[in-house]
């Protein structure tokens, strides 16, 4: 067992630059929440405790920051206790709102095989039923009840078989991420967004809709493709028609609301890459803003009549409308869980490669031995040596520190000029 | 010395933004300074095929980052890379440009004749004039900054079959979250939980 050490020394972070904790589903559940709930100690210290009903999401990132760099999202594990001793529903209250589940849980898998499930959060400011949503999401991981009890059978109780039963599901310890949704475009730093605000790159990036929304789609009987014109046509119209607003009152421009709407809060952007649902995808996608604009109330129920007499400019606000449709596959919810679940399934053969390299659980983190050089789990190499002599002798003429530690330091600080390393270069040329 | 070798606990991996590539690695290698830590291998020309990189670049993710020459033409055993669309900047937290970034892709055949693939190149370099203006003191003076010599590449394969999350670290929404999120507006529809 390595001896206990903590992610940030003095202050400085010792995750070297570059490096985020980005953790797998089935790392969080397999590696972190199992050792948690057998009270095995946790290298690093990576996620903490927290009191849910003691945290608002905003003093989040504070608390559960990995080092200093940059992050968002973050962890922390949490004790559920039930709301009250007759029911089973948990408290996830704190003093400025709620968590609130939404959706369904997702069944997380390790090679095919179920170890847990993640619940889906949304912070609500306020109390309930008047609480205003937010942007703060939260993943809730729990192990699967036999998971559960069988890893901690082998330190407590061996007959402790599922006696808990349902209970269990609401009580005990979970892992938790907490982010904030993004409205707009991805975070700059994502790989991605550079793809999506680009146009001309956007159609080299748009991932081809195979996803889970395009299964629903045929399902539902309908060409993702078609459907992804259409709604393209309406934008591009609708764009038009506003442009022409002032003096053409144009009657039906209400009918095209919520996707003016999603494009005024650029919301649009971020759904590019889905294919336009005839579910209430895009009808939603406004009311989610609505506090802002307002226009939720003013949106008017559409009768198909009128919609279809104007058929030629809105093709696109047919779609728009799905809670007026009857569209009997969409009240099908049961279906609709089976499709997402076997979409989902095929996910999770990803997470096991990353899994790959991590396969030694102890780790030797800025261990002053260096690693014997047939070791194969992600060692980083040694500073060039050649540079590294200098280096640390300059260094250690200004600072009487533990050189390991302040090796971090300093790195991190790569821009500012006052860097140290900008003195070592100087000295070595 | 020779302490720098570092095993992190699960869950880390290497996911440098832009900034971070630039600032942190390309110029310590273009200035020749030493870079810790030093994870990013230099492949130089070698003609690799992307799937080929495999064990030589460091990889994050599902992505690969290998330090290269600059070069017009990237070509490999079995194909070339071409660029497309606009080189898109690259800004520091504080506002400054920093770098460049161009997009590639690559074709599997003779130059020109080739067949497009789903392996993307980003090629990043430092700005041609202002990378030493506000960084490099004057104390520096002597470093001669060669710019235009490195760039670092990130390659990664573009995935179809996955929906929008390439590696699905969960930080996004998926698209169901999305619909069932926006469901709960629509007068609290009760979802059987």
């Amino acid at each position: 067992m390595p001896e206990e050490m903590s992610l940030s020394v003095n202050g400085q972070s010792r995750v070297p630059p570059g490096f985020r904790f980005h953790p797998t589903e089935e790392e969080l559940l397999h590696y972190y929440l199992r050792k948690k709930v057998a009270f095995e100690k946790i290298d690093l210290d990576v996620i903490r405790d927290v009191d849910l009903n003691k945290l608002e999401p905003w003093d989040i990132q504070e608390k559960c920051k990995i080092g200093s760099t940059p992050q968002n999202d973050w962890y922390f594990f949490s004790h559920k206790d039930k709301k009250y001793p007759t029911g089973t529903r948990t408290n996830r209250a704190t003093a400025a709102g709620f968590w609130k589940a939404t959706g369904r849980d997702k069944i997380i898998y390790s090679n095919f095989k179920r170890i847990g499930m993640r619940k889906t959060l949304v912070f609500y400011k306020g109390r309930a039923p008047h609480g205003q949503k937010s942007d703060w999401i939260m993943h809730e991981y729990r192990l699967d009840d036999h998971q559960t009890s069988s890893s901690s059978s082998s330190s407590s109780d061996p007959n402790g078989s599922n006696s808990m039963g349902e209970a269990a599901q609401e009580e005990g310890w979970v892992v938790c991420r907490v982010f904030k949704k993004k409205n707009h475009h991805k975070a700059i730093d994502s790989p991605k967004s550079t793809a999506i605000i680009t146009d001309s790159k956007a159609q080299m990036f748009n991932p081809n809709n195979d996803g889970a929304l395009d299964q629903i789609l045929q399902y539902m009987g309908r060409s993702c493709k078609q459907e992804n014109e259409n709604s393209m046509n309406g934008i591009n119209i609708h764009t038009f028609t506003r442009a022409n607003t002032n003096n053409n009152q144009h009657n039906n421009l209400r009918l095209l609301r919520p996707t003016e709407i999603a494009i005024n809060n650029g919301l649009y952007e971020r759904f590019m890459q889905l294919p336009a649902l005839e579910s209430p995808t895009l009808t939603s996608l406004p009311n989610d803003r609505s506090q802002d604009c307002g226009s939720q109330a003013c949106y008017p129920p559409l009768d198909d009549a009128q919609v279809l007499s104007d058929a030629g400019l809105r093709g696109s606000a047919v779609h728009l409308n799905p809670v007026y449709h009857s569209e009997p596959g969409l009240s099908d919810w049961t279906a609709l869980d089976r499709l997402v679940a076997s979409h989902l399934n095929c996910q999770t053969t990803e997470t096991c490669k990353h899994l790959a390299c991590f396969n030694e659980p102890s780790m030797a983190f800025s261990s002053p031995a260096p690693p014997p050089p047939d070791d194969q789990d992600l060692p980083l190499p040694q500073l060039r040596s050649s540079n590294s002599s200098t280096f640390n002798r300059s260094y250690q003429n200004t600072h009487d520190y533990n050189s390991e530690i302040d090796l971090w330091s300093f790195t991190r600080s790569s821009s500012s000029s006052s860097d140290p390393l900008c003195h070592v270069s100087n000295t070595s040329l | 010395m020779g302490d720098d070798s570092i095993k992190l606990p699960p869950g880390f991996r290497f996911s440098p933004t832009d900034e971070e590539l630039i600032v942190h690695f390309l110029y310590r290698k273009a200035s020749v300074l030493p870079c810790h830590p030093d994870v990013i291998p230099d492949l130089d020309l070698y003609p690799y095929d992307p799937w080929e990189l495999n064990g030589k670049a460091l990889q994050g993710g599902n992505q690969w980052y290998f330090f290269s020459r600059r070069t017009p033409n990237r070509v490999s055993a079995n194909g070339y890379w071409k660029s497309v669309g606009v080189d898109e900047p690259i800004v520091s937290n504080d506002g400054k440009k920093v770098g460049m970034k161009k997009y590639l892709v690559f074709y599997i055949g003779e130059t020109s004749a080739g067949i497009k693939t789903n392996w993307i190149m980003q090629e990043y370099r430092l700005s041609d004039c202002g990378s030493s203006s506000s960084r490099s003191s004057k104390r520096r003076g002597t470093t001669k900054l060669d710019s235009s010599k490195w760039v670092l590449c990130r390659v990664y394969e573009r995935n179809n079959s996955d929906d929008d999350d390439n590696d699905d670290d969960g930080t996004e929404l998926s698209c169901l979250d999305e619909v069932f999120l926006s469901l709960d507006d629509l007068d609290e529809i009760s979802l059987p939980n």
